[in-house]
């Protein structure tokens, strides 16, 4: 480091060159920090446990278009069959399914008068026999799990009962246990009888994706169109994509069985504009310090050429090779540090105006600050290289051609 | 002259062969991620509506009760749409949504599918404007006195008919006989911007029936069900009936006039209503008509997302312009003894500055070229990898002009410094060191 003083003044008089390459790392150090703290907040959110074991519960629709068809008996004898079949650990019918983008939200009130009551967080609802918990294959936490003789067949009857998440029982009760309490939906009461540790909803980025409720409803029948969910080992899904529609038609042809997915499938969709950003933005930050290096080393390289005689005189005056090694890396640091100062403003100017247009999050301090590090490691390889080479200029070359 | 200085550019190219490969790569990825990003944003802002944009309006009412919905909501109630089912202003209007159900013909060879059915009025056809290969839309007298009647794609039409004018053609659905009274064109826009509901890039439905049939035929609403208060749906009838909203409405008004004149009979129905104890936010019950720029905005067709990455794209290839600036500067000044020597012997600065300019733009056009494969290579990637919609990922046909005017350009304009430096070169320092 004894040499700065000569390496900055060199660096000021040969302006356009170091300032090129301060450029680029002010704005380097300004897309790669706030590109990676979006990559870090969208891997954040796909990380996020549903509670459900995804993989081995299968979706699918079953559309009745035989006028003649009762459909609340049909639904009953249905699942009846599904859990007849090999491989099947639980089925249900249900009014939704989870991480899929499209169901039903609703919410509570605390207490019979509207005027009083206070309101629950809203939530996804799902509506399903004593066999969803088992088929979701989420944990109970509290309580317990509905009784057969509970399950109502339509969401207007007027004492119900529900399984709801610990996520909205700590928004609303705090510590107390939910257990027993009543909430209600107009002049439907409905009794809490458990509580799940946890289980999203549909909604990947709504609010409210941590709140769920199951209420003790058979909403199979009550339309055409009836979705079911089947729970079995991963690698039975793919017989039963064959068996079921198999064996429904054997009990009536009038029917379409299809829309089989599994839960982890539903979550690839809903997740994949996240993934999406993710990976283009990932592809950025790889190429973006690729052609900085690359750029960086070809400077190097023609400063050396131009530098040829200087080198070689050094060289002869006694510079050993590390010497040499040491003034490009030197010179390279004094430009990376002051491009790493006036980076993180420009960073977290970059950032408040994502933030402000784009409603995302205050960058955090890490991100500029580990691209900072980043950047010096990266720029050290693109120097390296060339100024070995450098140093190898025999200091014969500098006598020889005077 | 100016082949001229093609040929030296291109010579000059060869002589620095990893120099200019690099600054051709460079330029190269910014223009691939650039035109990536660029492609996916045109895609999403496109409005497909193009000149009928501002005619074509989407009917929101603030039918909400107070302190429950914070916008307007997008879709309508049935009774709503009833009314402005009668409304006299506009040239076409259309209620709609969206439902599925069995197909089945007389050939026994086809199994019955289930497809996904629009049910709207006659006006639909007209408003965006859909091509009919045969037949036509149902009368408007079907539109008040229902009619088993369906309107089909080509494609539906070659399947179950083994033909493209199946007009008169018997078409059941749920095991009920419709008639085929027109055929259509393949029809797909993109977005889907007439319902945006269930996904803006989802494919157009090829099933049309009359909407004055929902309340016989009593079709499940494939779309969403909006409420904001409860009201349990047991029957068909409630449905119909509630406060919940599940229809849109779309209506053709020609000039300024057409729309006053149909917000202040769509508001005297307002306070018409509020008599009878609906529209009870009496602050903000209104009216929104929303064009088709206006709707696509609303429906959050363009995600934030893509914005973002348009905007990084566009620092990521100013990194690579200063970049290639560098290597420029870098490579040109390595030639000063050259052009000192052409100066020496006549040449005048202009020129000097023109044959750089050569060189770089000939430099832009081939990372222009690369870019573009970059950008094919990753959009095809990104559709395999993520499932996206094939619309989204196709590289639009305007890119193949825009890349290398964006990429020359780009190249033009980091090649400026660097050419004026050189062309300002003393012939007599050069001539002195020789």
């Amino acid at each position: 480091m004894r040499n700065i003083k000569p390496i900055i003044s060199s660096l000021l008089r040969s302006k356009s060159g170091p300032v090129l390459l301060l450029t680029q790392i002010v704005l380097s150090v300004a897309i790669v920090a706030n590109a990676s703290f979006i990559i870090s907040e969208r891997l954040a959110l796909i990380d996020r446990p549903s509670g459900i074991a995804e993989a081995q519960v299968l979706s699918f629709r079953v559309y009745n278009f035989d006028p003649a068809m009762d459909l609340r008996k049909q639904n009953q004898q249905d699942q009846l069959i599904l859990r007849d079949l090999p491989g099947v650990i639980a089925a249900t019918s249900t009014n939704m399914v989870p991480l899929s983008g499209s169901g039903w939200g609703d919410r509570y009130v605390d207490g019979p008068d509207p005027e009083t009551a206070k309101s629950l967080p809203g939530f996804s609802f799902y509506m399903g026999n004593e066999h969803m918990l088992n088929t979701f294959g989420v944990k109970l936490v509290e309580g317990r799990n509905f009784y057969p003789e509970e399950i109502k067949m339509g969401p207007a009857a007027k004492s119900q009962t529900a399984l709801i998440t610990k996520s909205i029982a700590e928004a609303h009760w705090g510590d107390e246990s939910p257990l027993g309490k009543v909430v209600y939906q107009q002049d439907i009461a409905i009794t809490i009888v458990g509580v799940i540790e946890r289980l999203q909803g549909a909604w990947v980025d709504s609010s409210n994706f941590e709140y769920s409720v199951i209420q003790a409803v058979d909403f199979g029948g009550a339309m055409s169109s009836t979705t079911y969910l089947v729970r079995a080992k991963p690698q039975d899904i793919a017989q039963l994509k064959l068996d079921i529609p198999k064996a429904l038609h054997l009990e009536n042809p009038n029917r379409v069985i299809d829309e089989f997915y599994t839960v982890a499938e539903h979550r690839g969709h809903s997740y994949s504009n996240h993934e999406l950003m993710a990976a283009l933005l990932s592809v950025m930050i790889v190429l973006l310090l690729l052609i900085t290096s690359l750029g960086l080393t070809g400077m190097v390289m023609f400063n050396i050429q131009r530098r040829t005689k200087q080198i070689g005189t050094r060289r002869a005056l006694g510079a050993r090779k590390a010497d040499i090694v040491w003034y490009f890396l030197t010179e390279n640091y004094v430009i990376c540090a002051a491009g790493a100062v006036i980076g993180v403003v420009a960073a977290s100017q970059l950032g408040q105006q994502l933030m402000n247009h784009y409603s995302l999050p205050q960058l955090a301090w890490q991100y500029p600050a580990v691209t900072v590090l980043g950047l010096f490691v990266v720029t050290t390889l693109a120097v390296i290289l060339p100024a070995r080479r450098a140093a190898d200029i025999p200091p014969s070359l500098a006598t020889r051609s005077v | 002259m100016f082949f001229y200085y093609l040929d030296m550019g291109w010579r000059s190219i060869r002589k620095t062969p990893v120099l200019s490969a690099l600054m051709v790569l460079a330029i190269s990825i910014g223009i691939g991620i650039t035109i990536t990003s660029l492609n996916i944003y045109q895609v999403m802002a496109f409005n497909p509506a193009a000149e009928r944009s501002d005619q074509l309006h989407a009917v929101q009412l603030w039918s909400q009760g107070p302190d429950t919905w914070d916008d307007y909501s997008t879709i309508i109630t049935y009774q709503d749409a009833m009314h402005l089912r009668t409304g006299a202003i506009p040239r076409a209007q259309a209620a709609m949504f969206r439902t599925g159900q069995a197909i089945q013909s007389d050939n026994p060879d086809v199994l019955p599918e289930l497809r996904s059915v629009r049910v709207t009025d006659s006006g639909f056809f007209s408003l965006f404007s859909v091509p009919f290969l045969h037949g036509g839309a149902w009368t408007e007298v079907v539109d008040q006195q229902p009619a088993y009647e369906i309107v089909i794609g080509k494609a539906v039409s070659q399947k179950y008919f083994g033909k493209v004018n199946s007009v008169g053609e018997v078409l059941y659905l749920n095991r009920k006989p419709y008639q085929v009274v027109g055929v259509i064109d393949d029809w797909n826009p993109s977005p889907k911007y007439y319902d945006p509901t269930n996904g803006s890039f989802n494919d157009a439905e090829s099933l049309f029936v009359p909407f004055s049939l929902a309340p016989v035929e009593e079709f499940a609403v494939w779309g969403n069900t909006n409420g904001w208060q409860f009201e349990p749906m047991v029957t068909y009838g409630d449905r119909l009936v509630s406060e919940k909203s599940w229809v849109l409405f779309w209506a053709d008004l020609a000039d300024e006039q057409a729309r006053e004149d149909y917000r202040a009979w769509i508001q005297s129905y307002i306070e018409q209503q509020q008599e009878m104890g609906r529209f009870t936010d009496t602050a903000k019950a209104d009216v929104q008509l929303a064009d088709v720029a206006k709707w696509l905005e609303v429906n959050k067709v363009l995600r934030k997302d893509n914005k973002i990455l348009v905007a990084l794209s566009a620092l990521f290839l100013c990194v690579c312009l200063v970049n290639i600036l560098g290597l420029l500067l870098t490579k040109f000044l390595k030639r000063a003894p050259e052009v000192g020597v052409r100066r020496a012997i006549g040449a005048s600065r202009r020129q000097i500055f023109a044959q750089h300019m050569v060189e770089v733009t000939l430099i832009g056009l081939l990372g222009g070229a690369l870019g573009l494969l970059w950008a094919w290579g990753l959009l095809h990637v990104l559709t395999e990898r993520f499932h996206m919609d094939d619309a989204l990922t196709r590289l639009d046909a305007t890119l193949w002009f825009i890349t290398p005017s964006i990429a020359m350009g780009a190249a033009l304009l980091a090649g400026l410094y660097p050419a004026w430096v050189i062309c300002r070169t003393q012939p007599s320092v050069y001539l002195k060191s020789q």
